[in-house]
């Protein structure tokens, strides 16, 4: 190992702080690599709608019943989505000021819809975060859903899941939101390995279709459940 | 042939700038796209009006200097070739052609389709080097490289610094450029030694002088006249998250033998 005088190694401490671009977005992508992992968790628990109340509401309350690991997650996974925002709004505003006069003319020959659009769909994710959470999570935004116990005395997850996809408005908010999360996921996973400097001659073309591969699997799970609703295929 | 320029003209660095049309005829389709401008710039000449001012030096794709955004795509509609290299015979006769400069904060207009792109040499200069002590010649072959590392390092040093990638990229970011000297001097035995600082020293001058961050959307290599691959920038992430380990160790401390320093 070379040997560094002071000032090489101040500004290699500097550099260090993760303040400059390559850094934030080595945070940002693990960040957003936790969250990825969370979307396609949630997605697999939810499927069990399919097996009926007692197994949703089942899953539910077995959730419920381990207080400090369901908190210790939901801490996780706010910190994780507070810093993947932070630093991706930061890098973002960064990008934008790069190019303060824009081309007449511009033509993309590699550059995808879903890489060049993705502060967008981030926010749009954001939106709809935090509607689900009020919507599901919380409660407030459907004072007519029944808050309910089952038959058990557990929490009614399938009645609120069933109650919410019937109506055309949810419906059509969590379609949006399931489309800004697949072209999200789309760019996010494969990017993801060129960030972290994984690449190879063979697998390359793998981690290419890793992205939309992901995005397609958890975005068709979501929507498995919306439409089995709204299509009358899961009563109440 | 015949064509319908529309060509940014901008005096200087503080005016404004607009777009102004040329019809041009007379035009040989074995004409270079410069050799065109030349002859447009003649006649501005003759008629008394100020010509298009452009960058270009060697005219055969080698020193990086033209740097022109041809309807949109930087270096213009043939892939892996610069603007003097690109034919006439490329464009439809009739077609108007639009002509942009470069465009980036980092890259400020000096005058019409001239940029300043002197942030890429500071760059250079914050690490894009060996430090070399004089002495003696080495002898032939003393230091082996294999195959695989000679040939992936000339890839990454056939970049000639012309800043399409930059012009190219939604976010005007210079990660191909940085990428493609980190990686051909880490490469080699005789740019290992610095490489801790180096890749650091250049990511953080690339940040000084405004420069966009990587979306690894890919633009870049696309518009590369050299093909250098993207692959170099996931060279240059590792390189960086090396040194980010590297980087923080404390020194061994050992006691200098027979009062040697280093
Ligand atoms: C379910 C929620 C989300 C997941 C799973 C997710 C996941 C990811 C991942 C894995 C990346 C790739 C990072 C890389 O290239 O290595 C990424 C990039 C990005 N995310 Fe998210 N994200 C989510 C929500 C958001 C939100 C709410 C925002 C916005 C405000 C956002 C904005 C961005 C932006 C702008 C990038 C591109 C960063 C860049 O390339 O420089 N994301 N996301
Ligand atoms: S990487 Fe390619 S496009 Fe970028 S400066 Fe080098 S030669 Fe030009
Ligand atoms: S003029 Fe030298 S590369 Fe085009």
């Amino acid at each position: 190992m070379a040997v560094v005088n002071g000032e090489e190694r101040e500004e290699m401490n500097r550099a260090n702080e993760f303040v400059d671009s390559v850094g934030s977005k080595l945070v940002a992508s693990l960040a957003g690599l936790g969250l990825a992992g969370f979307v396609i968790f949630h997605m697999l628990g939810n499927l069990q709608v399919f097996e009926g109340s007692d197994a949703i509401n089942g899953y539910a309350s077995f959730l419920h019943d381990m207080p400090i690991l369901l908190w210790t997650a939901r801490a996780g996974l706010l910190t994780a989505a507070a810093v993947h925002v932070g630093l991706t709004i930061r890098l973002a505003l960064r990008n934008r000021r790069g190019r303060p006069v824009p081309y007449a003319l511009r033509r993309y020959r590699a550059a995808s819809v879903a890489s060049r659009t993705m502060a967008l769909t981030g926010s749009l994710l954001l939106a709809f975060i935090i509607f689900h959470l009020l919507h599901l999570t919380v409660g407030v935004i459907d004072p007519s859903a029944p808050d309910g116990m089952d038959v058990q005395g557990r929490l009614d997850v399938y009645g609120k899941i069933v109650h919410a996809f019937r109506n055309p408005l949810y419906v059509g908010i969590y379609v949006a939101g399931q489309l800004a999360l697949g072209l999200h996921l789309s760019h996010a996973i494969s990017s993801a390995f060129q960030t972290w400097g994984i690449e190879h001659a063979a697998l390359d073309r793998l981690f290419k279709l890793a992205g939309p591969g992901v995005a397609l699997f958890v975005v068709l799970g979501n929507l498995a459940i919306i439409f089995a609703v709204f299509l009358g295929w899961l009563h109440p | 042939m015949k064509f319908t320029l529309r060509i940014w003209r901008q005096r200087g660095p503080n005016e404004r700038g607009g777009f102004v049309t040329y019809p041009v005829d007379d035009v040989s389709p074995d004409m270079s796209f410069l050799e065109m401008l030349d002859g447009l710039n003649q006649r501005l000449i003759v008629a008394g009006e100020e010509p298009v001012a452009f960058e270009h030096d060697c005219r055969e794709g080698i020193c990086g200097s033209c740097s022109l955004v041809i309807d949109g795509v930087p270096h213009g509609p043939e892939r892996g070739v610069t603007t003097c290299q690109l034919y006439m015979r490329r464009f439809a006769n009739g077609a108007t052609i639009t002509i942009e400069p470069w465009r980036a904060k980092a890259f400020p207009i000096i005058r019409d389709l001239v940029v300043d792109r002197r942030a890429l040499d500071r760059i250079m200069q914050a690490g894009g080097y060996i430090s070399v002590n004089t002495g003696g010649a080495v002898d032939g072959n003393t230091l082996l490289i294999g195959k695989e590392e000679a040939e992936t390092a000339m890839d990454a040093a056939s970049c000639i610094g012309c800043g399409a990638c930059v012009a190219a990229c939604k976010n005007a970011s210079a990660m191909l450029f940085v990428a493609a000297k980190v990686s051909h001097l880490a490469m080699l035995p005789q740019g290992k030694p610095e490489r801790t600082r180096r890749v650091m020293a250049m990511v953080r001058a690339m940040e000084r002088e405004g420069f966009g961050s990587c979306g690894n959307q890919y633009e870049c290599e696309a518009v590369c006249p050299k093909h250098v691959s993207v692959r170099f920038i996931a060279m240059l992430n590792r390189e960086y998250l090396r040194a980010s380990i590297m980087g923080t160790r404390i020194p061994a401390r050992s006691d200098a033998p027979h009062g040697e320093s280093y």
